[in-house]
């Protein structure tokens, strides 16, 4: 290969390098004034990490902990559409939500400031069921038995108040005694009696935690008797007595009577009359009789349906159901409603409203997701790690140029040479490869600097030797090449083989490392063997005469 | 010309004794701390929460920790970070772990509710939160374990088609004996074992089993010179022959790792310390690790008079080389 070949080579490859790294103007989302907008933005195409600029890495996994789910690649699949909408929509630049494994999703929100309302977003189901309220007061019939069952049963943790306290109720509790006040007192001294008696049910156990309310299938329970209520209504037998057809469903507020905060209950055919599958568009707005709201509209053929069913029940209360949970207080139907609809946010704030409608627009979660993992980091963080990382990077550089030129001489400043442009295509590299560039891999980046003169160091040391044996200096310098070289091959591949390992079983971070030994070793063996090489044939072509080599 | 350690004919195998003697003492003494006092995992491996708070005026860690025992997290380990206005607090323990089971986030929300209660809601900000459930924690402790099995396997591999069957296997016998140090090291030094520093240790496998290849190369280079002389004194001579190399090598090598170790921060500094150590345990197991056992090796298999296929393709210039060689300048 001729010296001009080998030049262009090298200063080709540089060039190149040079416009993989040079800042240019890219069109990328960014946030403007809470508005998601594509603008053009001037950067280096050198990705950082999260680590390194601050943000947000969920991990997420389906929930089985209410039932397990079936066919789990499905699930995950079609959940991961609907987070990747919803992401797309929340305003966030250059997220990135993909599948890691076959049942996890990882979302990554670079530059996040809210990390709480972020997983509010991604995790809600988002399911939206409309109910209509039971009318056959299937509740109260069912109560005498729900009583006898709960009656000397114990629901606490096992072992614990074993022994049912029948004697500290006085009386028979029961439906006549629903409304009176008297039996939330005597409910109050049986709670009061001891822990263990508040898990253990005694006579009318269940009925003495509800109150009618003023709609049919509308009850009140108590602030405090919420939990045992949702103990009781978890219990398999009391879920076999509850009445068939119907759904319990807790209220998502509270409301305040009298001095006492209550939550409500009902009891909802377990039909739902439409769900949210239909749903076209959902949008936040502000009414003055509701406070936050959310209005949606219906497709066509969810129009036809919502109006045929609610024409059959005019004058019925018609439960908006999110994530089992009601929203607001059921409204009556006063007449067939057709399309459009709104749900009541009870209070909340208008970014509340913004991310309900966001999520019903995106649709459903298939199922449930939880988090297995997350990390968040402050920008000012990542910002610090970076300036910490370049003075550490520049101290190490300053070292090893200093060992080389101070130890090799001018042939130090060939190897120095080199170095620089291991640098500037190792970066380059990175850019080219879409590599994160993390705070494990910028340690690595730097650590291979001081490792990558090992190779110029090893071919040196064999020039010299080569020259101690009384050889001109062109054969010197070929030989030392030469011999060096099984040595270099050798040693950087067992290193490439543990970086290649790192990557196949590292996870984020890690994997940045691993990328940036990889991408450091190729640059390693090219300047080493190549480059440093030619400026040794360029000195050699340029002074044929010379009588010694500064090594 | 400069020249550190050149021609030097030390009879560094003489000694393998002691060194396996300081050596074994070593790895006794981290070992034996490795059972009196448990490595600390990161959460990565284990599960938990660890938050770094930066609160508005200087707060003292008493606090922190009574307002977190008050609320209901009991046992976090809290820790000054830097200025005393930063503090890292770490819910590490089982019962912790297990709430995480149903959403990695439960206790990093109930610390920051209870601390933004304690403390004024604008008092305190946070600048890192780490979460992990327990069943990522356990995949990722099977993930290190079988990265480093997989590295070594393909290590032994490679160096088995490229060198024979004796250097790969005294080779990854240093290797072990780094990596075993190395954990000693990071107990002894009390070091959060973290990715990072299992990336660290992964990368001094690397190290270590390149500095042996080099030396490793050497003795195949000078076998095959035919000399007839005893394999313990090739040894020396190879070791000799890339002194000059291995202390340059090593010295930048150690540039870098003490730049990241002094100025690179905080979170970084485990893995430096790890590659720092990393550099001498490999420089110290290239030479008195791997070679004394390719010695044992030989004497146990030796090799039949005619496996020594190269001596037949000795070249002049080896052979000049040799003679000069020896010849002090």
């Amino acid at each position: 290969m001729s010296l001009k070949v080998r030049l262009l080579i090298i200063f080709g490859l540089a060039a190149a390098s040079l416009w993989a790294l040079f800042p240019r103007t890219v069109v990328e989302r960014v946030k403007r004034n809470g508005e998601i907008v594509y603008d053009t933005v001037k950067r280096v195409p050198l990705k950082k990490g999260l680590d390194l600029q601050g943000g947000m890495h969920l991990s997420l996994e389906i929930d089985e902990s209410k039932g397990s789910v079936g066919n789990k690649t499905e699930a995950i699949e079609r959940a991961l559409k609907v987070v990747r909408t919803r992401i797309d929509e929340f305003g966030v630049a250059e997220p990135l939500v993909q599948k890691a494994g076959n049942d996890r999703i990882i979302v990554e929100l670079p530059g996040i400031d809210d990390p709480r309302r972020a997983q509010d977003v991604v995790q809600k189901s988002a399911f939206l069921e409309f109910q209509i309220t039971d009318e056959t007061q299937a509740l109260e019939k069912a109560l005498p038995r729900l009583d006898a069952l709960l009656k000397g049963k114990n629901v606490g943790a096992a072992g614990v108040g074993a022994e049912p306290k029948k004697d500290s109720i006085a009386g028979a509790a029961g439906l006549q005694s629903l409304l009176t006040a008297d039996t939330s007192k005597k409910a109050d001294s049986a709670k009061t009696d001891t822990a263990a008696a508040l898990l253990t049910g005694g006579a009318g156990a269940f009925s003495k935690l509800i109150q009618q309310g003023q709609m049919p299938g509308e009850y009140y329970v108590a602030q405090k008797d919420v939990d045992l209520l949702t103990r009781y209504l978890a219990l398999p037998e009391v879920v076999n007595v509850l009445p068939p057809g119907k759904v319990v469903r807790w209220s998502g507020d509270t409301v305040s009577l009298g001095n006492s905060i209550y939550r409500a209950i009902y009891v909802l055919d377990a039909k739902p009359i439409i769900t949210g599958e239909f749903l076209t568009d959902a949008k936040p707005n502000n009414s003055p009789q509701d406070g936050n709201i959310v209005e949606f509209t219906f497709n066509n053929v969810g129009a036809r349906r919502f109006r045929n069913e609610t024409s059959r029940h005019i004058q019925d209360y018609m439960a908006i159901v999110l994530d089992q949970r009601v929203m607001g207080r059921p409204p009556v139907i006063q007449s067939a409603i057709g399309s459009r609809g709104q749900i009541t946010m009870g209070g909340k704030d208008l970014q509340a409203a913004q991310d309900l409608a966001l999520v019903l627009r995106a649709g459903s979660l298939p199922v449930p997701l939880k988090v297995a993992e997350v990390r968040q980091i402050g920008a000012s963080l990542g910002q610090d790690s970076i300036q910490k990382g370049i003075t550490a990077g520049l101290i190490a550089i300053a070292l090893v140029v200093f060992i080389m030129i101070g130890y090799y001489r001018f042939a130090g400043v060939l190897a120095v040479a080199g170095l620089a442009l291991y640098i500037l295509y190792t970066l380059a590299a990175l850019a080219g490869f879409d590599a994160v560039l993390t705070l494990p891999g910028l340690a690595g980046f730097i650590l291979s600097i001081g490792i990558a003169v090992d190779a110029n160091v090893l071919i040196f040391e064999r020039i010299r030797e080569e020259l101690a044996l009384g050889k001109t200096i062109r054969t010197s310098v070929d030989e030392g090449f030469r011999n060096a070289m099984s040595a270099i091959v050798d040693s950087e591949v067992t290193t490439a083989l543990t970086a290649a390992v790192l990557y196949q079983y590292g996870t984020g971070p890690v994997r940045g490392f691993a990328v940036t030994l990889l991408a450091g070793i190729a640059a390693s063996l090219f300047t080493a063997i190549f480059v440093v090489r030619t400026f040794f044939l360029v000195w050699l072509h340029r002074s044929p005469d010379s009588r010694t080599l500064s090594i | 010309m400069l020249r550190i350690l050149h021609g030097t004919n030390y009879d560094f195998i003489r000694w393998w004794k002691w060194a396996a003697g300081i050596t074994a003492a070593f790895l006794l003494i981290g070992l034996g701390s490795l059972f009196i006092n448990p490595p600390n995992y990161s959460i990565e491996f284990t599960g938990g929460t660890l938050m770094q708070l930066e609160f508005a005026s200087p707060a003292e860690a008493g606090r922190i920790r009574g307002a977190l025992e008050n609320g209901g997290v009991r046992g976090a380990e809290i820790q000054q970070f830097g200025s005393n206005r930063e503090y890292t607090v770490r819910a590490q323990d089982a019962s912790h772990v297990q709430t995480q089971a149903g959403g990695a986030e439960t206790v990093a929300n109930r610390i920051e509710s209870v601390l933004k209660q304690q403390f004024g809601p604008d008092k305190l900000r946070i600048i890192r939160t780490e979460a992990v459930g327990p069943r990522v924690g356990s995949e990722l402790r099977r993930g290190a374990i079988i990265a480093i099995l997989i590295s070594f396997l393909l290590t032994l591999i490679y160096l088995s088609i490229r060198f024979e069957w004796r250097f790969a296997a005294a080779a990854v016998v240093a290797t072990l004996h780094d990596i075993i140090g190395t954990v000693a090291f990071v107990t002894l030094m009390n070091l959060e074992i973290s990715l990072t520093v299992v990336a660290g240790l992964l990368t001094v496998l690397g190290y270590s089993l390149n500095d042996t290849v080099i030396i490793f190369d050497r003795v195949r280079e000078n076998l095959r010179k035919g000399r007839k002389e005893p394999l313990y004194e090739t040894l020396n001579r190879s070791i000799n022959e890339t002194l000059p190399r291995s202390i340059l090598t090593h010295a930048t090598a150690l540039a870098s790792t003490v730049a990241l170790l002094i100025f690179a921060g905080e979170v970084i500094r485990p893995f430096a310390w790890v590659m720092t150590f990393g550099i001498f345990t490999g420089t110290f197991s290239s030479i008195y690790i791997a070679a004394p056992i390719l010695l044992w090796i030989e004497q146990k298999w030796p090799r039949r008079a005619g496996t020594r296929q190269s001596s037949s393709t000795v070249t002049p210039t080896s052979r000049t080389r040799r003679s000069t060689a020896t010849a002090t300048r």
